[in-house]
């Protein structure tokens, strides 16, 4: 392959130019309520052409070799005309040509376990809550990308890298009358087929959650101090803070990059932020990124100022920043863009038992639900949570959804648990989809979030 | 087909081919340019009631593609559908050769001056992007189906950013041609920006609430969810025995039309090979009809509505999905008062100009609980300002019995083609 791909990077006229050749083979098995709906693997493949010329950056994903020659050319134009238009020319940062191939370690390598053994797994989680009375319904979805991956600039980086990423997610609805409520299940993983492995009881305990719902309340909209769980407070970390520090997203922002310039004292001094693609074994793990660079742990915020940031190539150079290997992309049809690696608030002391009593009157908030965020605003849902009253757990709610002011929010995180625990599914979509984004942290205390609510 | 109808009862191969260029600029500087181009396959199979699935993109090895279908068979997903015959369909208008000739330097000076223009009359930062689309579709099936349909479309998107945030104020263009954005839709960007500029600090609580096009997916969603016939056929929608009654207010009407041929990407079939129809789905607030496709409308002895469409909520790649029942042409229609007007009769509240989180929540139960990103706050009929840090939260069933009035003209935007509506007793909760 790598042949194929000097053969087209030779032909191309241009200040910089990398080729991207994926393999992407996916392995998918899904069950709606009793039925089986969907079962298959199938192979895909394609290029992704990146060139540099006078200062203009560009990209063009293609399908077939025969289609490289005119490509290319596209993207030579396409490359000056973005140079002729351009107040700021592009420089990429400098790094080192790397010559590797890479394969992660598995625990228990999914592409040699049989579909038979898959879809019989797949099955009994799936029946699992369909046994109960008042479960109506089930997604339960196996999921297995593996993306054989070939890297190749004109500086002399020649990287072959394996991403294995396995998903058994699931919905599980239950109903009552009108009132229908679900809840998510989700395992896996970037290292193998093992996490699969006697997981009976999460799909029996979110089961009982589900059903448990029908019973809640709905939450009343209002302001409230909260209890985050892990799920919680990953996802705003990734959402509400994580994207901010992912420098294209504030690069083009005068008012966003004056807010997130390194050394603003942003959050409260209990915080601690890190990105790091480098944990084996976490979902966010990778070696090498899209553009060849080598995976680094960056510390992004330490006791609420701010330590660093998220680059690529471009906007290393553009900020005058230390590389940090953050340039990924979906697949083979998208050029790399900055992305999370695995995202965390970094632990305290504090045991959740210790932030519960230090709540007092508020609300105990569980498992995310997506998240959204436009500038310094987010919003996100929780699956379920608890009244809390004198730090004593009470009543179920749901239909809960968080909204806040990432600046606001920074400042009133007042206490952080001394647990840890990191997403296995992910499912980021900034403008292209990363199933590898990862983001979690420990139990934390928050005052004065918007819940809305009826 | 040859290959696949030897080891089968019934074959089905779609294939798609796409070119397309986006252009975006941000803050007033190019600041990327991308092509793609893209094609692939994907194949059905049916024998003995039973359904394989495969796609590939490069058809480097047929038998490959071949034997992933035969393996997908051999999990025995349940199929008792037949493939239909299509012959006719309706003859659409979908393709302007004009935008073969269309080069990435136009795009980019229509961005440029659309860009300028908004710069000067308003204060905060401008993004525009842009882009066109040519894709060429074919789908045959073992039944004698052979269909083909060839589209061109433009997009240019411009946004003005409140400063501090991402939250903006915009309207999406599209059209079938490369053609300038109407003086028209600029005018609004920046009438309501320019009027919303201040930072207003409202108190929360029940108040009317006017839903921008731009957001009205949000509450359509929970409308496509609870009448999509898999959906119904799972027994979790909340409207399943509503069939016939009066569920929303009278003023609402919700249908699909996929044959308007107006804007671009309209469709004579789906990716069964179904004829497509207008649809109603919701006629003066009654519940008349859920869609499905073939699958699922064999399931529940229906007829398929052509709604068989291979979408996915979150992108993805297009042949690597099956056909599901899909609304894909919504349109809610319009009411009786103009935008302004509309504006003018709210004594207190919010226009919902764009939405967070309208992905979370209760979707299937009608909940909604989102952030307004932004929200301008309306007093006496004047924008006074724009909200940060609120949300609104409800339930379809009742805030769409709460209707005062839908503007009088539809506007094609994200998830279809809506007017803004006016809502009363939305709960705003507000920092």
């Amino acid at each position: 392959m790598f042949e194929i791909l000097n053969s087209i990077l030779s032909n191309v006229d241009s200040d910089y130019a990398d080729i991207r050749y994926e393999l992407k083979k996916e392995t998918s098995i899904t069950f709606n309520g009793k039925e089986l709906t969907h079962i298959g693997s199938n192979t895909t493949d394609g290029y992704v052409l990146r060139v540099l010329k006078a200062g203009g950056l560009t990209s063009i994903a293609f399908t077939k070799k025969e289609e490289a020659e005119r490509a290319t050319r596209r993207a030579e134009e396409n490359a000056l005309l973005i140079a002729r238009n351009t107040k700021k020319p592009v420089a990429l940062a400098k790094t080192e040509a790397v010559q590797d191939s890479y394969s992660p370690g598995l625990e228990e390598d999914p592409r040699q376990v049989s579909m038979d053994e898959k879809l019989e797994l797949t099955r009994r989680y799936n029946t699992i809550p369909l046994l109960h009375e008042g479960i109506v319904n089930t997604v339960t979805d196996y999921m297995e990308v593996t993306r054989e991956k070939y890297f190749l600039s004109t500086e002399g980086s020649k990287v072959r890298e394996d991403l294995v990423t396995t998903r058994l997610s699931g919905l599980i609805t239950s109903k009552e009358g009108t009132l229908i409520q679900n809840v998510r299940v989700g395992l896996g993983g970037s290292h193998g087929f093992s996490v699969f492995r006697n997981q009976e009881e999460e799909f029996e305990k979110k089961t009982s959650i589900a059903l448990d719902l029908l019973k809640a309340r709905p939450v009343e909209g209002n302001t409230y101090s909260v209890l985050l769980n892990p799920s919680l407070s990953g996802v705003f970390t990734h959402e509400a803070f994580g994207h901010f520090s992912e420098a294209d997203l504030i690069e083009d922002a005068p008012s966003m990059r004056e807010k997130m310039q390194i050394g603003n004292t942003l959050g409260n001094e209990v915080l601690s932020i890190t990105d790091d693609p480098t944990m084996a074994g976490q979902l966010g793990f990778y070696k090498y990124d899209d553009e060849g660079v080598r995976a680094r742990r960056v510390q992004l915020m330490k006791n609420g100022t701010l330590t660093g940031r998220l680059h690529s190539r471009r906007t290393a150079a553009a900020f005058g920043e230390p590389l940090s290997g953050h340039c990924v992309a979906e697949d083979y049809r998208f050029p790399p863009i900055i992305r999370m690696g695995n995202i965390f608030i970094e632990p305290g002391g504090a045991p959740v038992d210790d932030l519960l009593a230090g709540l007092g009157d508020g609300l105990y908030l569980l498992n995310h639900m997506g998240g959204q965020t436009s500038g310094e605003n987010f919003t996100f849902g929780a699956q379920y949570g608890f009244e809390v009253k004198n730090g004593k757990l009470g009543q179920m709610i749901r239909d809960i959804n968080l909204s806040g002011n990432l600046y606001h929010t920074l400042k009133n995180i007042y206490a952080i648990g001394k647990d840890l625990d990191l997403s296995k599914v992910g499912g980021c979509g900034k403008g292209q989809m990363n199933i590898r984004s990862s983001n979690g942290g420990p139990h934390i205390l928050v005052r004065d979030v918007v819940i809305g609510g009826r | 087909m040859e290959m696949a109808r030897k080891v089968s009862d019934q074959v089905e191969i779609y294939s798609l081919e796409e070119t397309s260029d986006g252009v975006s600029l941000e803050n007033g500087t190019l600041k990327d340019i991308e092509s793609k181009s893209q094609s692939g396959i994907s194949l059905r199979i049916l024998k003995e009631d039973k359904l394989g699935f495969a796609y590939t993109k490069n058809l480097i090895d047929r038998q490959e593609l071949l034997q992933n279908g035969l393996d997908s068979l051999k999990g025995e997903v349940e199929a008792f559908f037949d493939l239909p015959l299509t012959r006719e369909i309706p003859p659409l208008d979908t393709y302007d050769p004009s935008i073969e000739k269309v080069v990435n330097a136009s795009i980019v000076e229509e961005c440029n001056r659309v860009g300028s223009l908004l710069e000067q009359k308003a204060t905060g930062q401008v993004n525009v992007s842009a882009g066109r689309k040519i894709s060429r579709m074919r789908l045959i099936n073992s039944q004698g189906t052979d269909l083909s349909s060839r589209f061109s479309s433009y997009f240019l998107s411009a946004e003005i950013l409140y400063p501090g945030s991402h939250a903006s104020i915009h309207r999406p263009f599209t059209s079938k041609k490369f053609e300038k954005v109407p003086d028209a839709t600029l005018d609004y960007i920046l009438d309501l920006y320019n009027r919303s500029s201040k930072q207003a600090s409202p108190k929360g609580g029940k108040m009317k609430v006017l839903f921008l096009p731009e957001t009205l997916y949000a509450l359509m969603w929970r409308i496509q969810s609870a009448t999509n016939g898999k959906n119904i056929y799972q027994k979790v929608s909340p409207v399943m025995e509503k069939m016939g009654t009066r569920i929303l207010n009278e003023k609402i009407s919700i249908y699909d039309d996929p044959l308007n041929d107006r804007f671009p990407g309209a469709r004579g079939f789906d990716d069964e090979g179904v004829p497509c129809k207008a649809f109603p789905v919701i006629d003066q607030g009654t519940l008349v009809n859920f869609y499905f496709n073939l699958h699922y409308a064999k399931k529940m002895a229906a007829s398929p509505t052509g709604h068989g469409f291979k979408s996915s909520m979150w992108g993805g790649e297009t042949i690597s999905f099956m056909p599901s029942p899909s609304l894909e042409y919504l349109c809610l229609k319009p009411g009786g008062a103009s935008f302004r007007s509309l504006v003018r009769s709210i004594d207190r509240g919010m226009i919902a100009a764009d939405l967070m989180g309208a992905h979370s929540g209760n979707i299937l139960n009608g909940e909604f609980s989102v952030g307004l990103s932004p929200g301008l706050y309306v007093e006496n009929g004047e924008i006074l300002g724009h909200v940060k840090d609120a949300m609104m939260a409800g339930n379809v069933y009742e805030a769409l019995n709460e209707v005062i009035d839908l503007e009088d003209i539809a506007h094609p935007t994200y998830g279809g083609t809506f007017p803004a509506m006016l809502l009363d007793n939305v709960s705003v909760a507000i920092k």
